[in-house]
């Protein structure tokens, strides 16, 4: 029963990742579909985040004093100056668990 | 940060070894990133008394952090073999999406090639293959991102199987930032015109709003709403 649970969603998540690959899809992106989808990327991205950011432990913190938001302006503010997206990402999660520590 | 690697002149041969390298070296702080949801998904597969064997199956057949973790759950709660598929199937429809923007990168690749990076395809992989366009689009590099993440994904789950639950609060330490920050990173440079900032804006709120209302479909919904706003500024932009 479990293995069948396995492979079944195995099947259900590999069908949804390569349905759009398979080239016999009779399908042509048209100059408008191809402009939508290149907001694929900020448009998901921001998507997951936001979740994690505003709704830790599941449940809203919309406070200024959240330490993700204050992470996640540091980490924006950080690649902004620096044009570093590596150095951005660690000096924002030390300062996310500063952060973390002083406010909780 | 990698780009003057990039332009280095190469020998014929090891162009597709580097081009692997490079993309295994570019994945590695989200492969780290994801360490916390790995653990999780391991010692979460225990508690709910699967076998070592189901729960590290889970994350080598499945390989879908979001849905291996609601489908543990689910289990637990004794939920049917169809609501737990039909709960992945609206979970990671957002794979459509990554699909369908690669299309004219992936898909006129031969099918062992459209198979493996089709099976890799994950929000990650997305986040750091779709930053080229098709014409500079390498499969080697996007090979070694999709590899390496997936053996970092099997191994942080095996870890979290034989620790069990022995990590107190897993869940609670705060690790998660870490995805926050890398995709701050990422999404941060590419916000240059006010369609991109809409985009932002509205996916930002929109995740949140439906994430509250707890859709199955949050993410996705969001991203296409912001995707969408995105769009429509664009074409008005153009107009006035």
């Amino acid at each position: 029963m479990t293995w069948l649970l396995i492979i079944g969603m195995g099947v259900v998540v590999f069908l949804n990742r390569y349905a759009f690959l398979e080239p016999r899809l009779p399908l042509r992106l048209s100059a408008n579909a191809r402009q939508f989808l290149g907001f694929a990327v900020p448009g998901m991205l921001t998507a997951i985040c936001g979740p994690i950011i505003f709704m830790p432990a599941h449940t809203l913190n919309l406070q200024p004093l959240n330490p993700y938001l204050l992470g996640a302006v540091v980490a924006a503010a950080l690649v902004r100056l620096t044009r570093n997206v590596m150095l951005s990402m660690l000096l924002s999660m030390l300062i996310f668990f500063v952060l973390r520590s002083v406010l909780s | 940060m990698l780009a003057c690697l990039v332009q280095m002149p190469i020998p014929m041969p090891s162009i597709a070894r580097h081009a692997f390298l490079q993309g295994a070296i570019a994945i590695l702080p989200l492969s780290l990133a994801v360490a916390p949801w790995g653990l999780l998904a391991g010692s979460m597969a225990i508690a709910a008394n699967l076998s070592a064997w189901e729960g590290q199956g889970l994350s080598a057949i499945v390989f879908a952090g979001a849905a291996q973790l609601v489908a543990i759950g689910m289990l637990k709660s004794g939920a049917s073999l169809a609501s737990i598929l039909l709960t992945t199937l609206l979970l990671t429809s957002q794979h459509l999406l990554y699909g369908l923007s690669m299309r004219p990168a992936l898909s006129p690749l031969p099918l062992r090639w459209r198979l493996g990076l089709g099976f890799l395809l994950t929000d990650e992989f997305f986040a750091l293959t779709s930053r080229h366009d098709h014409q500079h689009f390498n499969r080697w590099y996007a090979l070694g991102i999709g590899f390496t993440f997936y053996v970092a994904w099997n191994l942080f789950t095996w870890a979290g199987i034989v620790l069990g639950k022995s990590i107190p609060h897993l869940d609670q330490l705060g690790l998660d930032f870490s995805i926050v920050a890398t995709f701050v990173a990422l999404i941060t440079p590419l916000v240059r015109n006010l369609p991109t900032l809409a985009c932002v804006a509205v996916s930002l709120g929109a995740s949140v709003l439906f994430s509250h209302w707890h859709w199955e479909t949050a993410l996705v919904s969001a991203g296409l709403l912001g995707m969408g706003t995105g769009f429509a500024c664009q074409k008005l932009g153009r107009v006035v």
